[in-house]
């Protein structure tokens, strides 16, 4: 027994250098070190705000804000509670971020391809255009549209156009449709909704019969005249059960003894201002991606399309931009996520997102209560992008093989 | 090995249970032994239960004693606390001070780079106090929304920036010293709209700066009078000025005092008029953070030395250095008697050094307010009155705690 070499014997991996070992130990610790540092800095916040007698806690959303907010999109009093007020402060944050981003992607799509246009003295300036708006900070963008803006005439002396659009310094006014009634309006709009749904329900099963059959027909042109035709008889009989039109258009004008502008769809100067910053400052970086995307193409496939006969817009909308769709995608969603939260500094040309009315608050509610529901907000708004982008990423994504 | 030993342990077991068995044999030794042990187990249980009560005798005296232990060291570490501001603040040998520098004639940057003005010289005057040096201050610029936070931090030591003072504020930013301007909300417009009063102002777009009382002073008098007025808010008062005057609104909003000194800076003043009527009370006010007495006292007396020194006639050219004979100046420049300045850990004759630094609220208010037009004589912001006149107010509101 005694004279069997040690050496033969197997006597499995050291526990210091058993990977599965490893594996687990580094894992627990780094799970106790983030959790020691996470309850430490709550410790520590929660420590500090008693010591210091900062005011907390979340009493203050039931009560009156009793602050005015400059816009709002939803019906807003004085009266109405905090939790209320922020709604509304958030749905104006929302309104930005929507309209900015879809105007941003417009905007940024045309120069990105401007950008690759033949045309020389097109690529430069658009080349121009991205670098000075990509590389100058967007408060400072801000304050300069702030003082372009100041320097349209006032309202009293502003520009007029079709006696119909007022465009001035306190923001531009244009006609828009406005409900009769809250019942009618939104009955219409229900049934108009119905109306576009069964318009693409046809257009699918007329493409799908036109895939399977070859039969042609006009999916397009059905859908279409579908959704319009269900479209105006829905209008028709809420109009005459109600008795009047659902919608009505309704024009802007002078009222007052000041000649501000009321009535229409106005776009307030804090709005207009902040929209005109933030998509500029984000097409800027949205033609990058474009141009990016367009070039991960292989030429290869440019060629091959014009060889076939396809024109230049042809083959950028049937060939290049899809390919290209999956490397913009991911890095678009960023960019929306940044306009969302670059909206924040639209308090600084006097526009309400939730940042400044949030500030506002802390005058009379606790500051470190309002900062982390809005904090929460923001996390809520960017993962909802996206959320958005994963879903349409993986509807465009390659299939099959 | 281990079977054995549980086998013993049984076979002992079996033993025992046995011998027990056997003493039972015995019937009427064992009622008897029984009664017995009874009485016994009575007195013990009553024994246990007076030791019980001893216990919980024992336990309420030592709680007790804790609690005045833990209350003494409670009380100990607020005496630490009292004096910590003051300490730290010689310490560091500048006082921090939040201040506005955007106000001209309360606090704001001048030509040569200097934060100037009314509210800024109370910080000068606390630095004198304090520190022995008037221009000891090291000032941080603060935008009104700013103004809570910052004071809670506790990182500044006082915020002079024409802060109204309301018991909100009073209970969540800091301490309000001391009224050191009385003020009200005024409306500015063009004199070209021919307004005749506030009423008039229906329909009107309104500038007005964020995170202010004037902003909730707004909202109530729309309320109150139901008026239609839309509202456009700016994070400061440069970029409300800036609307104004590009007519963005048609009106705008502020302190009375604010107004005159926004007006003074326009380009053409006279085109401006500042309504007639305030809609609310604007006392301004130092604030020193909560939880240091001491502190918040310098600061009140620093006020009270201001005030009382233009009530005694004492400008900064003409600061006593010797017995005057008048007991009450002689107290307050510390040449006789005292005011409290030991308690509060300043220098006997620290009025002299403030006065001569700063001057007193007179002398204050004609450097830096009087050039903007506003009027004190007549104002609420006149002396109440000359300290060795008893039978003649002056009419104003400026007051203080005897210095004594």
């Amino acid at each position: 027994m005694a004279t069997t070499p040690r050496a033969l014997t197997y006597r499995g991996i050291p526990v210091w250098r058993h990977a599965l070992i490893i594996r687990w130990v580094v894992q627990i610790v780094s799970a106790l070190v983030a959790v020691t540092l996470v309850v430490w800095f709550f410790a520590n916040i929660v420590g500090a705000i008693q010591e210091r007698d900062i005011p907390a806690g979340f009493g203050f959303l039931s009560r009156e804000y009793q602050t005015p907010i400059g816009e709002h999109f939803i019906p807003y009093e004085s009266s109405d509670t905090f939790l209320y007020a922020l709604l509304v402060a958030a749905i104006n944050t929302v309104v930005v971020a929507i309209l900015g981003v879809i105007l941003a992607t417009m905007l940024g799509v045309l120069i990105g391809v401007a950008r690759l246009s033949g045309s020389w003295i097109l690529s430069r300036l658009m080349l121009v255009y991205i670098e000075f708006f990509r590389n100058v900070p967007l408060l400072v963008q801000l304050l300069f549209w702030f003082f372009i803006v100041l320097t349209l005439p006032p309202v009293r002396e502003g520009y007029v156009f079709f006696d119909r659009i007022y465009v001035n310094n306190a923001g531009i006014s244009m006609p828009g449709p406005v409900g009769s009634s809250l019942a009618s309006a939104s009955a219409w709009l229900a049934l108009a909704a119905v109306s576009v749904g069964l318009g693409v329900l046809v257009h699918r099963v007329l493409t799908w019969r036109e895939d399977r059959t070859g039969r042609a027909s006009y999916p397009l042109a059905a859908g279409i005249t579908v959704a319009v035709a269900c479209g105006a008889a829905a209008w028709l009989i809420v109009g005459s059960v109600v008795g009047e039109a659902p919608l009505v258009i309704s024009s802007p004008e002078p009222y007052g003894r000041f000649g501000r502008i009321g009535g229409g769809f106005t776009i307030r100067a804090g709005l207009l201002i902040l929209l005109i910053g933030l998509v500029i400052y984000t097409s800027a970086f949205v033609a990058e991606i474009v141009r990016a995307g367009i070039q991960s193409v292989g030429r290869g496939q440019t060629e091959a399309s014009r060889a076939l006969g396809l024109s230049g817009i042809d083959t950028l909308r049937h060939v290049t931009f899809p390919q290209a769709l999956r490397v913009i995608i991911p890095p678009m969603i960023s960019q929306y996520l940044n306009l969302t939260k670059n909206s924040s500094l639209g308090g600084a040309v006097g526009y309400t997102d939730l940042t400044n009315v949030a500030i506002t608050m802390t005058q009379t509610a606790p500051a470190v209560s309002i900062f982390l529901l809005i904090m929460l907000a923001y996390l809520a708004m960017s993962l909802t992008w996206s959320l958005i982008g994963n879903l349409y990423n993986r509807h465009i994504r390659i299939v099959g093989g | 090995m281990n079977a054995l030993k549980w086998m013993v342990r049984i076979g002992l077991l079996v033993t025992l249970a046995l011998v027990l068995s056997g003493c039972g044999s015995d019937d009427t030794d064992m009622t008897k032994e029984l009664s017995d042990k009874d009485a016994e187990i009575a007195e013990l249980r009553t024994q246990i239960a007076e030791i019980d009560e001893l216990r919980a005798q024992i336990a309420e005296m030592e709680s007790a004693a804790m609690e005045t232990e833990s209350a003494q060291m409670e009380s100990e570490t607020m005496m630490e606390e009292r004096g910590d501001r003051l300490e730290a603040v010689r310490e560091r040998g500048r006082v921090i001070c939040a201040s506005n520098n955007s106000l001209a004639g309360f606090g704001f940057i001048d030509d040569s780079g200097n934060t100037v003005g009314f509210d800024v010289d109370l910080c000068r005057a606390v630095a004198a106090a304090v520190l022995g040096d008037a221009d000891a201050v090291e000032f941080r610029p603060t935008v009104a929304a700013e103004r809570g936070p910052a004071m809670q931090s506790g990182d500044v030591d006082i915020m002079s920036r024409n802060t109204t003072w309301t018991t909100s504020r009073d209970v969540q930013w800091g301490n309000f010293a001391q009224t050191m301007f009385y003020d009200g909300q005024g409306f500015m417009v063009r004199k070209s709209l021919g307004l005749s009063g506030m009423l008039d102002l229906e329909d009107a777009a309104v500038c007005v700066q964020q995170g202010t009382t004037t902003e909730l002073n707004l909202q109530d008098f729309i309320n109150q009078n139901d008026l239609n007025i839309s509202i456009v808010t700016f994070p400061d008062n440069v970029s409300a000025n800036e609307a104004y005057i590009g007519e963005q609104c048609d009106s705008l909003t502020t302190d009375r005092s604010g107004l005159v000194s926004t007006r003074a800076g326009l380009a053409n003043p006279d085109d401006h008029v500042i309504l007639a009527g305030t809609i609310s009370e604007e006392p301004l006010g130092p604030v020193v953070p909560h939880g240091d007495e001491q502190w918040y006292d310098v600061v009140k007396a620093v006020m009270a030395m201001l005030i009382y020194s233009e009530a005694y006639g004492i400008t900064s050219s003409s600061v006593p250095t010797s017995v005057t004979g008048n007991t009450a100046v002689d107290r307050m420049f510390g040449l006789e008697g005292s005011f409290g300045q030991d308690d509060m850990g300043l220098s006997d004759t620290v009025a002299q050094d403030v006065i001569r630094a700063v001057g007193n609220y007179g002398e204050i208010y004609d450097r830096h307010l009087t050039p903007l037009g506003l009027q004190r004589e007549g104002s609420r912001n006149a002396l109440w009155s000359a300290a060795s006149c008893t039978d003649c107010p002056k009419g104003g509101q400026v007051y203080a705690a005897p210095l004594r």
